[in-house]
């Protein structure tokens, strides 16, 4: 699945084919694929630009690519003023221990339908994939009230539950596991008298390091990302997310553009940084389901 | 310790086999407490809340004290409530851009992507996903400047370009809806292209070997090998893409707020408004069992159809 590996590499067709016809179709190939960048990226980009821009340059006409002059007084005024660090610290955290639970919640029962056969399975494995078609609208209501009447409304504790127990994440776990752990390890595991959760913990844990990092990543996307949620659950303006504090900046009366900007910038770092660093897993474990069916 | 698996295991034949014996683990608690953390989070957050749902809707209750039981009264209401018609509309209009619009193209691009000898081909995938990474308030915060009838980055680009702004993307009932579409389409291409691309470089390539023996040209190669070769792929790509279209919310909620005259009001949207805005907490549980009804519905056919989601090992 690497770079280097191209499918249809037949030699012989190559050197027939490299005419003038199918170098100017590399040409428009190539012209296309940066157009389709700039179409990606461009938003991100004015985003970036109009961050370090005084508010009345966000909207010049024309649009200037470059801040000139260039200033830091949106993310001055977004971090002295606002309490952008609050959002920050319960964004984060919350994601983090939402992935920490997801990601061992998964293993175990990745682990658990890759590698046993037992009574049931078919059944349990049909009603855990089967929820990946229920629409979290369907359990908004619901859960805001049972959460709220049990006195579990706290957003420490129920920002994280959603993210805790993905189908997605098991379905992902359990096909790397069939494909990459090997069954001669833990029988020969098993013959040394390990016990089956110090199999998992020694054995299969360390070999799912790669997959771990791209299920975590997912997982800490999907909780720092969202917004309904929140939005539904937390009142308390002392308890915004990140998503929910650059709403208030959008909504207020005079629209905090140049601060929205730069909260957009700040709140997307940590996500692109740890895409950055783990994009290899991520792209590639995102796929290994998908592939197989 | 059982005989099957006694001897050295090494050789494929043999860890195959060893595997199809694993039955002897029938008896073991094992593989139970291996899911069970699994299901106990299933049944307390997604199954009770579903079971909840279904009950809740029965009853009128606008949040505080007792819910009060009126039968199928909420289900008779929505059948005749002309903004709940709006919103399936609405919502069925971004499940086909999702589907037909998006879902092709980023098949296209990753075709693209795989022509082979493509330099930097991990670059391009990377930066075409980067999208999927930003938290959806900032894209639609984003795109709520970009599409700015006066100052927005698109009306100041065709004033440039052809001299004409000043469309109103946002508030015109029809150009509202291609904003949303547009903002889906930047949002998910990338993200679906990074599995239709594992899907192509999956495919044998002895299978275009043979299909350029037989002298099949492009097209012809698309279809019969290609496109059969991407089945599984692009069933669990559209099946996705359903869902995900399905339940939007963010764009609509920040960029249109659900107009105007609610020609961008989605389902989920119509939900959170009546539960949370307007207090109809048994209204909008009717309107959820709806949408469930509807989404899970056609995606277990879709499963069925395209054989995906069995148990494999």
């Amino acid at each position: 699945m690497s770079a280097t590996t191209s499918p249809i590499r037949t030699s012989t067709h190559a050197s027939v084919r490299s005419s003038a016809g199918a170098r100017s179709r590399r040409g428009l190939l190539y012209l296309t694929l940066v157009l389709l960048l700039l179409a990606f990226l461009a938003p991100l980009v004015w985003a970036l630009s109009g961050s370090f821009k005084p508010r009345g340059d966000i909207f010049a006409y024309p649009p200037k690519l470059l801040p000139d002059p260039f200033t830091l007084h949106n993310y001055r005024a977004l971090i002295e003023d606002q309490p952008f660090a609050q959002w920050f610290v319960m964004s984060t955290v919350v994601a983090v221990v939402a992935t920490v639970v997801s990601v061992f919640v998964c293993a175990l029962a990745g682990y658990g339908f890759a590698k046993f056969r037992f009574a049931g399975k078919r059944l349990l494995f049909g009603v855990m994939f089967s929820s990946l078609s229920i629409p979290f609208a369907v359990i908004l209501v619901p859960l805001f009230v049972i959460l709220v009447k049990t006195g579990l409304g706290s957003p420490w504790f129920a920002l994280i539950v959603p993210w805790v127990a993905p189908a997605f994440g098991i379905f992902m776990m359990q096909q790397y596991i069939v494909q990459s752990v090997p069954d001669s390890v833990l029988e020969a595991a098993r013959i040394d008298g390990a016990s089956e959760f110090g199999i998992f913990r020694r054995i299969v844990l360390p070999l799912l390091r790669p997959s771990l990092g791209a299920l975590a990543v997912w997982t800490f996307l999907q909780s720092y990302n969202s917004f309904l949620w929140p939005l539904v659950l937390v009142s308390d303006s002392s308890q915004y997310t990140l998503p929910l504090g650059l709403q208030t900046l959008f909504v207020s009366e005079q629209r905090q553009y140049d601060l929205v900007m730069a909260g957009a910038v700040l709140a997307v770092l940590p996500a692109v940084a740890l895409f950055v660093l783990l994009r290899k897993q991520l792209l590639e474990g995102l796929s290994t389901g998908a592939v197989k069916g | 310790m059982t005989t099957a698996i006694a001897g050295p295991a090494g050789s494929t034949r043999e860890r195959a086999h060893a595997n199809r014996t694993a039955p002897r683990l029938k008896q073991s608690r094992a593989p139970y407490l291996f899911i069970a953390p699994f299901y106990v989070l299933y049944v307390l957050f997604m199954l009770v809340p579903v079971l909840v749902s279904l009950w809740l809707s029965l009853t009128e209750w606008v949040g505080l004290g007792t819910p009060h039981w009126v039968g199928l009264r909420n289900y008779r209401l929505l059948a005749t409530d002309v903004s709940f018609h709006r919103a399936l509309g609405n919502t069925g209009v971004f499940v086909m851009i999702a589907v037909f619009v998006v879902v092709p193209l980023a098949l296209l691009i990753a075709q693209a992507l795989n022509t082979r000898g493509l330099r930097v081909r991990d670059l391009w995938r990377t930066a075409y996903f980067v999208p999927i990474v930003v938290s959806p308030i900032i894209v639609a915060l984003i795109f709520g400047l970009i599409f700015d009838r006066q100052f927005g980055l698109l009306n100041s680009v065709l004033r440039a370009l052809f001299g004409t702004g000043g469309v109103d993307w946002l508030g015109d009932p029809d150009l509202a809806k291609v904003s949303i579409g547009l903002v889906m389409l930047w949002r998910w291409t990338g993200y679906l292209t990074v599995f239709f691309l594992a899907g192509l470089q999956a495919v044998p390539k002895e299978l275009y070997e043979a299909a350029a023996l037989d002298g099949a040209g492009r097209i012809r190669t698309f279809t019969t090998v290609t496109l059969p070769a991407l089945k599984p792929v692009t069933a669990f790509v559209v099946v996705t893409s359903f869902i995900g279209a399905a339940q939007i919310f963010e764009e609509p909620y920040l960029l249109t707020g659900g107009g105007p005259a609610e020609s961008t009001l989605s389902v989920t949207m119509f939900i959170y408004r009546a539960a949370f805005q307007r207090q109809q907490f048994g209204y909008a549980a009717a309107a959820a069992v709806v949408l469930f009804v509807l989404v899970f519905g056609l995606s277990q056919l879709f499963n069925r159809l395209f054989g995906i989601g069995r148990a494999t090992s």
